[in-house]
């Protein structure tokens, strides 16, 4: 069981313009000087099969798309689940939520991360089958990949999660 | 008028809006229901080798991709004017089985079940997997997950990804099987086998032992008289991966039976004005509107329309409880949009003994797995049943097999018509003049389209914030005169 790793996982549909945003960034981090053992993965699934992928790590970050009201695309915001509890009951996203699925794998016992960092970034465009980001993404593209390698850089070092909590 | 907006469908795939619009008496005038419409797919795959996109549309939708990859490895098959050997036809197949076990059981469990285990109007936070797994025990709860899980890794194994399917290629598949892996295949088959009869079981236990959950199968706001569709094999019999497309009218009389390559003459879509999303129906029969019975040209593509336009399974268990289904809904068809739920399970059974005796096939782990090309013919469609309906994927390329231009009809948009119909004819029956409004009035007309296991996922992968589920109420001019959260 790979009970001390770290898993940094983007979540999305990487032809599907801004939605790839995630996955676009698990590429470009995995090329990056990160100072400890990461694991770098994309998935483009959810609820279910999600807790089968976060099994076994002892901390996740999970990378995705959101759409905010009033936010600009590019705005890269570090959440925790507890910023989701109020919608962990209405789902929308895959087949059931990931949140829901988490506590399910906390009932059934199944070795869920103990520390969970979701890095959500705003995005423009999820409509469009494309793969590149939409322009104004595009734009804000090396900013946002720089502020999420900072971000787990201090988090490898310096145990930053645990101020999550 | 007054106008009610659900937003976002909770509990499933997707986002999507029901429009429910009350006339000044207070009942149901309309319902609508909307998805938003991803765009540009045809361009995307112009330009490119049409071998490509048996790996591409696996990322249309994150919930079926397998039935994408085996449409297109078919419609692949078509431009390239070949057929596979019979050890990789029945490959995709074994792949296929799985790909439906895993889902029927998500569907069952994860979305099906809150409703009738917990109860229709049980508090939302406790209706939901959660809610289920406290009711009938944890140790299911577990087998629930690992039979999923065991279905995943054959598709794994069989596809080279669970997700991102590489399996397919013109004329075949990339790959064999070994004796050792079809023997691990075997024994995950026969779970597979009893967590099925478990789930069937269970369903009777539950729904078939509560005359109030039978009553609302058989004569609640939940039913439809519309012509059935499903792919069936040379005996009439479902079949998910291979065959010809069969029409059953409402009175279960066969209206059609044709080829997949035929499939344009047989169907044409409708364009309305206030959505995106196409309306398939019957060409020959013509649009009618949205109207159910004989002369409608509205048809359905579900499990149940599978189980209705079949004449029976191709498997033993499977028969008996498709023999005992209809028996007991008052024989064939059935109308019953609840009962959907049912031949769900139905066809979990099917997969499952399908999927042992594809296993056991000594043709299976054979090392023909590829047939050599024919010349190209520029034109190839494939059709198989998706677990949310008949399934189509057309493409046209040049003398290169370089795609120019690509159709998709994909389950869900088959039953466009029928979900709406469906939607109005639950509110209809729900909302009466006077009465409260609850969030379980709401909850129950979202059953009515929950049971097509509807799939909009593509479009919405993102996050999702602080949806809430919003009913807005608003008088004749539209002002909002009452907002209904549910948190």
């Amino acid at each position: 069981m790979e009970t001390e790793k770290t898993l940094v996982l983007g979540i999305g549909n990487d032809i599907l313009t801004d939605d790839g945003i995630g996955p676009k960034l698990i590429r470009d981090l995995s090329l990056k000087d990160i100072p400890a053992e990461i694991i770098f993965q994309t998935a483009s699934v959810g609820g279910l099969e999600l807790l089968e992928t976060v099994s076994g790590y002892s901390r996740i970050f999970m990378i995705d798309a959101i759409r905010t009201s009033g936010g600009k695309p590019g705005n890269v915001y570090f959440l925790s689940p507890d910023d989701f509890r109020e919608t962990m009951h209405i789902s929308n996203l895959h087949d059931i939520n990931f949140f829901t699925s988490l506590e399910l794998g906390n009932r059934l016992n199944y070795p869920i991360p103990s520390e969970i960092i979701i890095i959500a970034v705003e995005i423009a465009e999820d409509l469009e089958f494309s793969d590149e980001l939409s322009p104004a993404l595009q734009k804000k593209y090396p900013e946002i990949l720089n502020k999420v390698y900072k971000f787990l850089q201090e988090a490898m070092l310096s145990d930053i999660s645990k101020a999550h909590h | 008028m007054k106008h009610i907006s659900i937003d976002p469908i909770t509990r499933l795939e997707g986002h999507g809006k029901i429009e429910i619009f009350l006339n000044d008496e207070g009942e149901v005038e309309n319902a609508y229901f909307q998805v938003p419409e991803l765009r540009g797919f045809e361009k995307f795959c112009e330009g490119r080798p049409v071998e490509e996109l048996p790996s591409i549309v696996t990322k249309i939708c994150g919930v079926c991709p397998g039935c994408h990859h085996m449409a297109s490895g078919k419609a692949v098959d078509g431009v390239f004017g070949v057929e596979p050997p019979p050890t990789a036809k029945k490959l995709r197949e074994l792949f296929y089985m799985a790909h439906f076990i895993h889902s029927h059981i998500a569907h069952f469990y994860a979305l099906a079940a809150p409703d009738f285990v917990v109860g229709p109007t049980a508090n939302p936070a406790e209706r939901n997997i959660l809610g289920v797994i406290a009711k009938v025990g944890l140790p299911i709860g577990s087998e629930v997950i690992k039979q999923r899980r065991l279905a995943q890794e054959i598709q794994a194994l069989l596809g080279g990804h669970q997700t991102h399917v590489v399996m397919n290629t013109p004329g075949g598949v990339k790959k064999g099987l070994t004796q050792e892996q079809r023997d691990d295949i075997v024994k995950k088959a026969e779970g597979f086998i009893e967590f099925s009869k478990f789930s069937i079981q269970l369903f009777k236990d539950v729904v078939l032992g509560n005359k109030e959950y039978l009553d609302l199968i058989l004569n609640g706001p939940y039913s439809l008289r519309l012509h059935s569709m499903g792919l069936v094999d040379g005996q009439n019999k479902v079949n998910f991966y291979d065959g010809k497309v069969r029409v059953v009218d409402t009175i279960g009389r066969e209206l059609y039976k044709y080829e997949p390559g035929k499939y344009l003459d047989y169907v044409e879509e409708r364009v309305e004005p206030w959505t995106y999303l196409k309306f398939p129906y019957l060409k020959k029969i013509g649009w009618k509107g949205f109207t159910d019975g004989q002369e409608s040209g509205v048809y359905q593509a579900t499990p149940l329309s599978r189980l209705n336009a079949a004449d029976g399974m191709a498997t033993q268990i499977a028969q008996q409880e498709y023999d005992y289904m209809f028996k007991t809904l008052g024989g064939k068809p059935v109308h019953a949009t609840m009962a959907m739920h049912w031949a769900r399970l139905i066809e979990l059974i099917y997969a499952a003994e399908h999927c042992l005796e594809l296993a056991l096939d000594p043709e299976i782990t054979g090392n023909e797995l590829r047939a050599p090309l024919g010349k190209i013919v520029g034109e190839g469609i494939g059709i198989v049943e998706a677990q949310r309906g008949t399934l189509t994927h057309h493409y046209w390329t040049d003398d290169k097999g370089m795609v120019r231009k690509v159709n998709l009809i994909v389950g869900t948009t088959n039953n466009h018509a029928a979900i709406c119909m469906s939607i109005k004819k639950a509110a209809q029956g729900l909302i009466k003049k006077g009465s409260d409004i609850t969030e379980g009035t709401l909850n129950m007309i979202e059953m009515a389209f929950r049971a097509y296991d509807p799939c909009f996922s593509c479009a919405t992968h993102s996050l999702p914030g602080q949806m809430k589920m919003i009913l807005n109420i608003r008088d004749n001019i539209g002002n909002v005169i009452d907002t209904f959260i549910r948190k």
